[in-house]
């Protein structure tokens, strides 16, 4: 390097430390009222290269970040029977809003030629009952597999130091597919399909806290529950999976308090 | 904008350092006992609180430990609140602190069912400065540090031992002159 303080010839062959002094900026007169096309024309006639540096990261959506228009299950849903006044116009609500689901259905099957409406509620359930075991096993690598990433933090909020114990004993009635979306984000053709499956189950549940004490629920207690759960894939990719998405709370049953023992 | 890993090759990748060191005290909020059967007495909660380098000499913050030691929560409140040390502050924050961090995330039921079962002081970092006398001389003065841990466990205080009387020691002598036996005889 050098500099006019020691020219070439004069240094020494074994000193050449490229030591820089405090660099001191003045622009001379004539180059202060340049425009920027000129500045940079002088630039380069000087012979200075300018490094190419933009570091891209690319990340990838591997889901929504939300339930697309959500499925208003009809009031009262598990409370009446088909037979009296108000069951049978919830029928007729359900009618009416299966023409979307059907479009979106035939969207989804262009994808995923395998996807039925009559088979899909089985494997989702299996699904649902794989993640809950998962959770209580705190089998954190399987669990991603199984559930997305924006359901992830809301099941395992929390969790870290308590134990969960959670089993399924038996369905009350067969899951079915309620509700179909399909939609794209960011760009046109970035499709996400997502299946709303209702599932009126038997469940147990025992939390326990840090210490091994009862906190929710009970080992014998078998609680009967009604839910609307979303399943989510990326249809796109052909080897996407169906995982779940997250769960619909209808208005009209808000989730109680949990009573803490 | 920049990735973690920089652009030269020669600069370090692990360009985050962790915040504090996590020492031991810290590590006991941890740990997760297994469930309890139905049948076992329920497990009173334990919670660990300290605070680090608080500017306090170690052994005037020991008398304030050593005075709240056995009692309640609310009684310690009450004593460090009225104390003239410059340690009582520090140390009422703490008790307040750990009070909320158990009812919040260890899941205690009534905040005032906490009492002290530990509480101690140890030696944080010192520094050494000059300090100036007269004529040119000097002395090296130590900015002295500690550090505070607590201990809160559910449940009322346990009772005081009963001090030790005259009449116990004498039982205790007359067991002692009792239970000799001969050595090394038929």
């Amino acid at each position: 390097v050098e500099s006019v303080l020691r020219p070439a010839g004069a240094a020494p062959a074994c000193l050449v430390v490229p030591v820089r002094t405090k660099k001191r900026f003045s622009v001379p007169e004539w180059a202060r009222e340049l425009s920027p096309e000129e500045k940079e024309k002088r630039l380069r006639s000087l012979g200075t290269v300018f490094p190419e540096e933009r570091i891209e990261r690319t990340f990838y959506l591997a889901c929504t970040a939300d339930i697309i228009d959500p499925y208003i299950p009809p009031e009262g849903d598990a409370r009446l029977t088909s037979l009296s006044k108000d069951g049978l116009k919830q029928k007729v609500e359900k009618l009416k809003q299966t023409a979307v689901s059907q479009l979106a259905v035939r969207k989804v099957k262009d994808h995923d030629p395998d996807f039925s409406t009559k088979t899909f509620p089985e494997k989702a359930q299996e699904i649902f009952i794989e993640a809950h075991n998962c959770l209580a096993n705190f089998n954190k690598q399987k669990l991603h597999s199984l559930v997305t990433e924006r359901c992830y933090p809301e099941m395992v909020r929390g969790n870290r130091y308590k134990t969960i114990r959670w089993s399924f004993v038996e369905s009350l009635e067969p899951p079915r597919v309620v509700h179909v979306r399909c939609d794209s984000i960011v760009n046109r053709g970035n499709l996400y399909g997502q299946v709303t499956v209702r599932m009126h189950t038997r469940q147990i549940l025992a939390i326990y806290d840090r210490f091994g004490r009862l906190m929710y629920g009970g080992e014998q207690v078998a609680k009967d529950v009604l839910e609307y759960v979303v399943f989510e894939r990326y249809l796109v990719n052909p080897y996407g999976a169906w995982r779940m998405h997250g769960k619909i709370v209808p208005e009209w049953a808000p989730p109680k308090e949990p009573i803490v023992k | 904008w920049l990735a973690s890993s920089s652009l030269f090759p020669l600069s370090c990748i692990h360009t985050s350092t962790s915040l504090q060191k996590s020492g031991k005290w810290e590590k006991k909020n941890r740990i997760v006992y297994p469930p309890q059967l139905p049948g076992e007495p329920r497990r009173p909660a334990e919670i660990y609180h300290c605070r680090r380098e608080i500017k306090y000499s170690k052994d005037k913050m020991w008398y304030l430990a050593k005075l709240i030691k056995g009692m309640s929560i609310d009684q310690a409140l009450a004593q460090l609140e009225f104390n003239d040390k410059k340690g009582a502050k520090v140390i009422k924050e703490v008790l307040l602190e750990a009070q909320e961090i158990a009812v919040r995330n260890h899941n205690v039921e009534f905040k005032s069912n906490l009492h002290i079962a530990e509480s101690m002081t140890g030696r944080g970092r010192y520094m050494k400065r000059i300090r100036y006398h007269g004529k040119g001389m000097f002395g090296i003065m130590k900015i002295v540090r500690c550090h505070y841990f607590v201990k809160l466990v559910e449940g009322p205080p346990p009772p005081p031992e009963p001090p030790r009387t005259g009449f116990d020691q004498a039982k205790e002598y007359v067991q002692q002159l009792r239970s000799r036996t001969l050595v090394n005889t038929l």
